[in-house]
């Protein structure tokens, strides 16, 4: 395909403002999936996604389209809306030069909306407002326009659409071919793809996800990873339509991707360039800026024979998901297992359910905690990702926690609630602004440890709903932070080890002892619990020793199914881990996560 | 308290009718049928006990007829199935201890009087509690006078050998509530006495209520402290605790129930009735029209089956016979295994005996006190994979 008939974009929005419903839309439009194939949400593949109804994976699908005598080839890439994946909408817009960006008619401009809209004009993309569902009774689409002019954007030349409907949905396509610039590679120069994305497939290997920028790459192709210097045959190269479809070539400005038997997956970097093993390009592109992850938990199998398949595991999930960083751990309490590292905590979340589905693994995962910048006394300085790690308060100078940039676009009548909430949340007020006469964007700077948790369940319930927030990265900052630890029957067990701010610690331990009294079965002996700082006890509990435990009838009728009852009792404490002689079920490695400071 | 011999052995026979279905009842048990039902049940049971081909050589030494509520079946019924018995075995059930359970409300004297004629010499009665506001709350066919007018009928009706139930750890129910259930049985002055703590069982109306909210079970220990102070009881009138839940008066324990805890054959008669033999488990169809059409269709009524590997059946002896208050015979076991049980399980029964829980005394090994508290506890080591 000729540069100039191929137009590779992206749809951005808020979370729900319906770039997947687009997207469908589009897929039908131009018959790439007949009616019959369609179901909702096409490409939100991943049985978490259809289940979560959200996009988790960003997701690239060929389009065949149409316009005016001539035929176009457009690569679409649907990506997720949440923070959390910012780094895979940074990625996907990599690979393209254009983007729509879908606001919803009714509830206009959200925080979300404005970090991808400036995430796409960083990448210098091309954006083509889309103002979708104004098929809504409460669609402003007029409103909305305001808000875009107010936010920079041409807001009279946004397109008006109904997803839903299929309204607008031939004039978004042109739109594309008209606005979108064409790919402008170097046909006649070496190749050089990017390397947005892979995936593990047992039969082929590792499946790695480019776009041609440079050249051309063609099957039985002998290809080098610029950054890894592994070489490789390219056995298969295939388009998303959205099913994986093959070709025989890719040509510049194209998206597809090739599997070669790549069995390691260190040998694919999502970043990296290809080229051509004979003929080498000079200079690879450039890659993306690694992301950080900010926050860590301690990932445990609950048998510890599955160490190894957990890091085969997290091996195969990091090839799709490059954001995720591990290394192995050891837990006096838990045994062996990995510090994982994620952009957030629906990050972890997915990360979680998609090891214990796709990898049938059982884990105990330790609460979450953010990273910390320490300074020492001897003028060293450390990064502390696990709170076990924390050196005795003698020994620390400072520490540093991350600090977030945090956005809130709400109503006005609930600016008194955003406020009140960042405060508790140790925010630091930065300024406030209109969008528009009803709503106020409010900026804080943030700990990073202190959303973490339920801050935008907070937010969600003091504003009914209505608020919505983004946040990026900003800096480490000093902070009067304790280290507070949980002692089970005298012993100090590591997973459950926290860093608080000075002045919730005291309020943290009671509330985790508190906790883990009610979630610690009664043993055969009194088990004291214990919350201390810096050494001193603050807080204490006792789990008293187990009065009786004890099946009032056997009779012969009974014997198997009272045995089976013996069984699965057994079965349930052989998933407890034992820590000294004391056993500790799963739920309370994540007790801390339910802890409030009130 | 002398063990039965290793080939002694019984026969249960259920009987799956009653009046009425209690909240937490999960037995094999209907309600809603009538004369012409029970004859064509019992004409059923009595094919399964014809086409039964193999008999253990022992002795049998004991007929237990639960259910349900046997009592509903009219006497001529029990008198059908007893007389079927001995001929097929060719013996006199003299000698035999045969136990019918019975539920107030369903027996008077003349009915007692012709069930004791037929055979049947033991009897087990469900009290349950001493105050009509549970017995009504647990939906009992009964009330409490009609309880103690059943014991006193069963007397007069020539029955010597009379056991009552008791349940602790209702909902709502008191501790001077369960003093008073004890008190009032112990008037009744009967030969056992059963003790069982609630089994909230999944599925049941009492489940139900308990997950709604429509009812709550005593808070904390106080099922325990119901548990002990009904074993201190029951002991300072002179019963002797023999099993977990069971007391006696002296040699009044029921032979039957004891078959099952030293791992005796037992066969199974009736829907849902569990037999046990020569290390194999079976079943019999629980659902009794279907447990009808199978033996009309010239089945012979058994719905599974489990064969337990020597291993398990020597882990099931120990767990099985720890449940009793002496615990199990060393010479017994090795009798019946040709092994020590300290050579099986030696590691296991260091470990319990080092944290308390069980104890030797001369032959036996049994539980200590701490250990019957937490026998589950001790039972799950003989259970599963290690
Ligand atoms: N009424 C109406 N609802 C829509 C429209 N487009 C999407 N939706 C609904 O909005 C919700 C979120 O859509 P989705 O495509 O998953 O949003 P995403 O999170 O941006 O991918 C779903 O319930 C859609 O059915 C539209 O044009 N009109
Ligand atoms: S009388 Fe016994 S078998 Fe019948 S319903 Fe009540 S508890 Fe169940
Ligand atoms: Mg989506």
């Amino acid at each position: 395909m000729k540069q100039s008939e191929i137009r590779n974009f992206s749809i951005i929005a808020h979370i729900d403002h319906g770039k997947s419903t687009l997207a469908d839309r589009l897929i039908e439009y131009t018959g790439t999936l007949s009616a019959r194939e369609m179901a909702p949400q096409v490409l939100d593949s991943m049985e978490l996604e259809r289940e979560r109804g959200i996009t988790i994976k960003a997701q690239a699908v060929r389009l065949d389209y149409e316009h005016e005598g001539r035929h176009y080839e457009l690569n679409l890439i649907d990506t997720p809306g949440h923070v959390d994946f910012t780094y895979e909408v940074s990625r996907a817009l990599q690979a393209c030069e254009g983007a729509l960006l879908v606001i919803d008619a009714a509830q206009g401009v959200e925080a979300q909306t404005l970090a991808n809209l400036y995430l796409a004009l960083e990448h210098d993309l091309t954006v083509i407002p889309v103002i979708n569902k104004i098929d809504l009774p409460n669609a402003n689409p007029e409103k909305v326009q305001e808000e875009l002019i107010e936010i920079g954007l041409d807001g009279t030349e946004a397109i008006m659409v109904s997803a839903k409907l299929g309204i607008g949905i031939d004039e978004t396509l042109a739109l594309v071919v008209s606005r979108v610039p064409p790919p402008h590679g170097d046909e006649n120069a070496v190749l050089r793809a990017l390397i947005f994305d892979s995936r593990f497939d047992s039969y082929k290997g590792v499946l790695v996800y480019i776009r041609v920028v440079d050249g051309s790459l063609r099957v039985g192709d002998q290809i080098r990873f610029m950054a890894t210097g592994a070489s490789f045959e390219v056995a298969e190269i295939g388009v998303f339509r959205p099913h994986p479809t093959t070709v025989s070539s890719l040509t510049t400005g194209e998206v597809g991707y090739f599997a070669a038997s790549i069995k390691t997956v260190q040998d694919t970097h999502v970043g990296d360039t290809v080229t051509l093993a004979a003929n080498p390009a000079e200079e690879p592109l450039p890659g993306y800026r690694p992301a950080q992850p900010m926050v860590f938990s301690g990932l445990y199998p609950v048998e510890s024979s599955d160490y190894g398949r957990l890091r085969e595991a997290l091996e195969k999930l990091q090839l799709n998901d490059a954001s995720l960083t591990f290394e192995p751990e050891t837990s006096a309490a838990l045994g062996f297992g990995f510090r994982a590292g994620f952009l957030g905590l629906l990050h972890l979340d997915v990360v979680q359910e998609r090891l214990e589905r796709e990898y049938n693994l059982s884990l105990i995962t330790t609460a979450p905690n953010v990273v910390y910048q320490v300074h020492l006394t001897n003028g060293e300085e450390i990064r502390v990702d696990n709170p076990a790690l924390m050196p005795p308060s003698g020994e620390i100078q400072e520490i540093r926690e991350p600090m977030v940039n945090a956005s809130i676009i709400t109503p006005s009548e609930y600016i008194g609630a955003v406020m009140e909430l960042a405060q508790e949340r140790r925010g630091i007020y930065k300024d406030l602004s209109y969008i528009d006469k009803q709503r106020a964007m409010l900026n804080y700077l943030l700990p990073l440890g202190e959303i973490m948790f339920d801050f935008f369940d907070q937010l969600k319930s003091r504003t009914r709903g209505y608020a919505s927030f983004d946040y990026q990265w900003s800096d480490f900052v000093p902070a009067d932070l304790v280290r507070l630890d949980i002692l089970i029957n005298g012993e100090v067990v590591d997973a459950f080890s926290m860093i608080a701010h000075r002045d919730k610690a005291y309020q943290r331990g009671r509330s985790l002892v508190e906790k883990l009294r009610d979630l610690i079965p009664r043993q055969l002996f009194d088990v004291p619990l214990q919350a201390a700082i810096g050494g001193r006890v603050i807080a204490r509990e006792t789990v008293k020793a187990m009065r009786k435990d004890v099946l009032a009838k056997c009779y012969g009728g009974d014997i198997t199914r009272k045995r089976k009852l013996l069984e699965k009792q057994k079965e349930g404490k052989k998933r407890m881990k034992s820590v000294g002689s004391v056993e500790i079920p799963q739920e309370a490695f994540m007790a801390i996560l339910r802890v409030d400071d009130k | 308290m002398t063990n039965p011999s290793l080939s002694d052995w019984g026969l249960y026979i259920h009987i799956p009718f009653c009046r009425s279905r209690c909240t937490y009842c999960d037995f094999n048990t209907v309600i809603g049928m009538g004369e012409e039902d029970h004859r064509r049940y019992v004409d059923a049971l009595l094919l399964q006990w014809q086409r039964i081909s193999a008999i253990p050589r022992g002795n049998l030494v004991s007929i237990f007829i639960g259910g349900g509520t046997p009592s509903l079946l009219a006497p001529d019924h029990i008198d059908r199935i007893l007389e079927a018995v001995r001929r097929k075995l060719g013996i006199s059930l003299e000698g035999v201890e045969i136990t019918m359970e019975a539920n107030p409300g369903t027996v008077n004297e003349s009915r007692l009087h012709k069930y004791r004629l037929s055979g049947v010499n033991r009897l087990s009665l469900g009290v349950q509690a001493w105050q009509n506001h549970h017995l009504q709350r647990l939906k009992r066919a009964h009330s409490v006078l009609e309880a103690a007018q059943g014991v006193e009928a069963a007397r007069l009706a020539g029955f010597d050998n009379i056991n009552l139930d008791l349940i602790y750890g209702l909902p709502q129910q008191t501790l001077a509530e369960w003093e008073d259930s004890l008190t009032g049985v112990l008037g009744l002055n009967p030969d056992h006495l059963s003790l069982y703590q609630l089994q909230v069982e999944e599925g049941t109306p009492l489940a139900v209520q308990l997950q709604r909210g429509r009812a709550s079970l005593p808070a904390g220990d106080m099922s325990a402290d119901m548990a002990d102070r009904g074993r201190e009881r029951l002991i300072e009138a002179g019963f002797v605790p023999y099993e977990i839940s069971n007391y006696c008066r002296p040699n009044k324990h029921s032979r039957h129930n004891r078959l099952y805890w030293t791992m005796n054959p037992y066969l199974a008669l009736g829907a849902g009735a569990h037999g046990y033999w020569n290390a194999r488990r079976w079943w019999i169809i629980r659902g009794v029209r279907r447990y009808i059409e199978d033996l009309q269709a010239g089945g012979n009524g058994i719905a599974g089956e489990e064969r337990l590997e020597r291993l398990e059946e020597m882990r099931e002896y120990i767990w099985l016979g720890l449940r009793e208050e002496g615990g199990f015979s060393r010479n017994r076991f090795r009798d019946k295994f040709s092994i020590n049980p300290e050579s099986a399980f030696g590691a296991v029964l260091g470990g319990l005996h080092r944290r308390g829980l069980v104890e030797r005394q001369s032959e036996y090994i049994r539980l200590t006190g701490r250990g019957r508290d937490l026998a589950n506890y001790v039972f799950r080591e003989f259970v599963g994979s290690s």
